[in-house]
């Protein structure tokens, strides 16, 4: 006799709103490194990956640059860690990148501050399993270099990920870019207080 | 269909609360009722709900194309024409949506009835894939349904197998307005149903969503890569963040372009575009200082659960219901009434997860309208 087909889910369990259950969190300590790669430039890059995308990961490393860069108020603080004439202002940043728009971060705060000039880019991970991008584990970002050390390629929040130009293999979670600088909150949620008659009204529906 | 009358599981109440089924009771008003259950045939379930729940959305699919390339039905639709690029683009670089539901009119003859697309912020989410799917477990096991009942509910098992296949950001964020423990009953769903999918699934009240860099930023100041938001869009376009939508990166579920079938404003076009499909009422931008008359329903563009509705039923009573929704355009939707079983009338929310049928949850009110504190009962599927 041929199997009913049921119409109802084969299974419907939870594992987090249930209080007793106990559940280990996916990957981790065990989170694998991916490949990636360092460049200074889009042909450096091209020799390894799609030149296009090659291209799109470097504008959006300098998109990102004066977002995550670590920032001094001190021109003198900021040489001190990254070298002498290896700091900048956004402006300055924005221009050598050859765009006129000067990043809203240097506007919000148009005292100025210095932070490192962007020495290269960390490739997003290319091609990954499912050939989706929003997948990619790793994104595209600006790498520095420090005073000390001057051979190594680090994130904005100083991870080391490359020995120089070339593959680097990193743990996604590490090269995770954090934007640096004034966190506004509350923006979401004025309609709701507006509209809202009892304090338990929900807004879905 | 008809409605059955059934012994309620003793002891429910203090198992939905182990599962965090908090609101099965509101203001003292029993939410969850299972002092009954509907019970259809298979033919009903297949021909009349489920097929016609995947051609309405077909259906509003294709008008997503037609919506966007046309500056005056944006404009009924009254979306902020600084948001005009952002739907489109949602729409064009095809932007996974995971959800909606319709809700639908069905006595168990004829063809139903689209009533609504709720299409952004849809809820009954928990109490449908899961509540009501142990409840027929345990009622078989207890002998008080019979053993070859079905129900038509793949909801968990459809949204697992999206939130594994979709494209998303990962991790994943959730959010909710602060005081809303319905709401947020919703997002904890979906969040462990994420979470089974192998999803790095983290909530983060909606009020405390911070911007940085014009980037969405979680409480550390990590950029947010994907957000699901239990939010109408149409607050958020409204609100002191409405500029983070534009500049920040994150891939937003529900996305941009529901907020145009999520609006009521899509009937009128649907009609338009289908006039005279069976599973459509007939509906109407309103005209300014239009009459209303006998045999028709008003809603605002942007309302949930019934808020500002009014109708005036054929035999000339006039029925409304408050709420906060006044300020925007209206449409207006010829009546077709909600079947009454025993005192109650009743509405089919019918699900859709990516593009399949996934399931029903039925609601009950004493009135015409459905509300937020409209019952909810469970069913079968029995041949």
């Amino acid at each position: 006799m041929k199997q009913k087909v049921l119409k109802r889910s084969k299974k419907a369990a939870l594992v987090l709103m249930v209080p007793t259950a106990t559940f280990l969190m996916a990957g981790c300590g065990q989170e694998e490194a991916v490949q990636t790669a360092a460049f200074e430039t889009v042909d450096q890059c091209a020799a390894y990956y799609n030149p296009e995308q090659c291209k799109a990961d470097l504008g959006q490393a300098l998109a990102m640059h004066s977002q995550v860069a670590p920032k001094y108020t001190d021109k003198a603080a900021c040489e001190t860690d990254f070298g002498v004439g290896q700091c900048e202002t956004p402006a300055q940043a924005a221009a050598a990148a050859g765009t006129e728009q000067v990043p809203q971060q240097a506007q919000a705060s148009s005292g100025g501050f210095f932070m490192p000039m962007m020495m290269g880019f960390l490739a997003g991970q290319m091609l990954n399993r499912s050939g989706s991008q929003l997948k990619q584990p790793v994104q595209a970002q600006p790498l520095y270099k420090s005073r000390d050390d001057r051979s190594t390629f680090r994130t904005a929040n100083n991870t080391p990920v490359a020995k120089g130009v070339g593959p680097a293999y990193v743990k996604p979670s590490s090269v995770q870019p954090k934007p640096a600088g004034v966190v506004n909150r509350g923006g979401f949620g004025a309609q709701a207080q507006k509209r809202s008659s009892s304090s338990a009204t929900g807004f879905g529906g | 269909m008809k409605k059955i009358a059934c012994d309620e599981r003793p002891g429910w109440r203090s198992y939905a609360e182990s599962v965090g089924f908090e609101f099965h009771t509101f203001d003292g008003e029993p939410y969850w009722d299972e002092t009954g259950y509907y019970q259809f045939n298979l033919r009903q379930i297949e021909q009349d709900l489920e097929e016609p729940t995947e051609e309405l959305h077909q259906m509003a699919l294709g008008l997503v194309d037609d919506v966007i390339r046309d500056e005056e039905k944006l404009q009924q639709l009254a979306i902020p024409e600084k948001f005009w690029d952002f739907v489109a683009n949602s729409w064009r670089n095809k932007a996974p949506s995971l959800y909606g539901r319709l809700d639908l009119v069905y006595d168990g003859t004829g063809p139903a009835k689209l009533l609504e697309l709720n299409y952004d912020t849809p809820t009954s989410l928990f109490e449908t894939g899961f509540f009501q799917w142990v409840w027929l477990e345990d009622q078989i096991m207890r002998g008080k349904v019979p053993q070859g009942a079905d129900q038509f509910n793949s909801l968990q098992d459809q949204l697992e197998t999206a939130f594994a296949n979709l494209p998303l950001a990962n991790p994943l964020y959730f959010a909710s307005v602060a005081n809303s423990i319905e709401d947020k009953g919703t997002v904890m769903y979906l969040m462990d149903i994420a979470r089974q999918a192998g999803v790095d699934s983290r909530f983060i009240e909606l009020e405390q969503l911070g911007e940085a860099g014009g980037q969405l930023v979680d409480l550390e100041g990590y950029a947010i890569g994907g957000l699901f938001k239990l939010y109408p869009w149409e607050f958020m376009l409204q609100e002191d963040f409405a500029s983070v939508i534009l500049s920040s990166q994150t891939q937003w579920l529900e996305p941009g372009w529901k907020m145009l079938l999520s609006n009521k404003g899509i009937l009128p076009l649907l009609w338009q575009k289908y006039q005279g499909h069976p599973n459509l009422l007939e509906s109407h931008f309103e005209q300014p200082g239009q009459s209303f008359a006998a045999g028709w329903v008003r809603k605002p563009l942007f309302s949930r659960e019934g808020a500002n509705v009014e109708m005036v039923t054929s035999s000339g009573e006039k029925i409304s219901e408050p709420g906060p929704y006044a300020d925007s355009a209206f449409i207006r939707q010829k009546l077709q009434p909600l079947p009454k079983f025993g005192d109650s009338y009743s509405m089919i929310g019918s699900w859709v997860v990516g593009n399949s049928a996934a399931g029903i949850g039925i609601r009950e009110d004493n009135s015409l309208i459905t509300k937020d504190s409209s019952r909810f009962l469970p069913h079968i599927i029995l041949d």
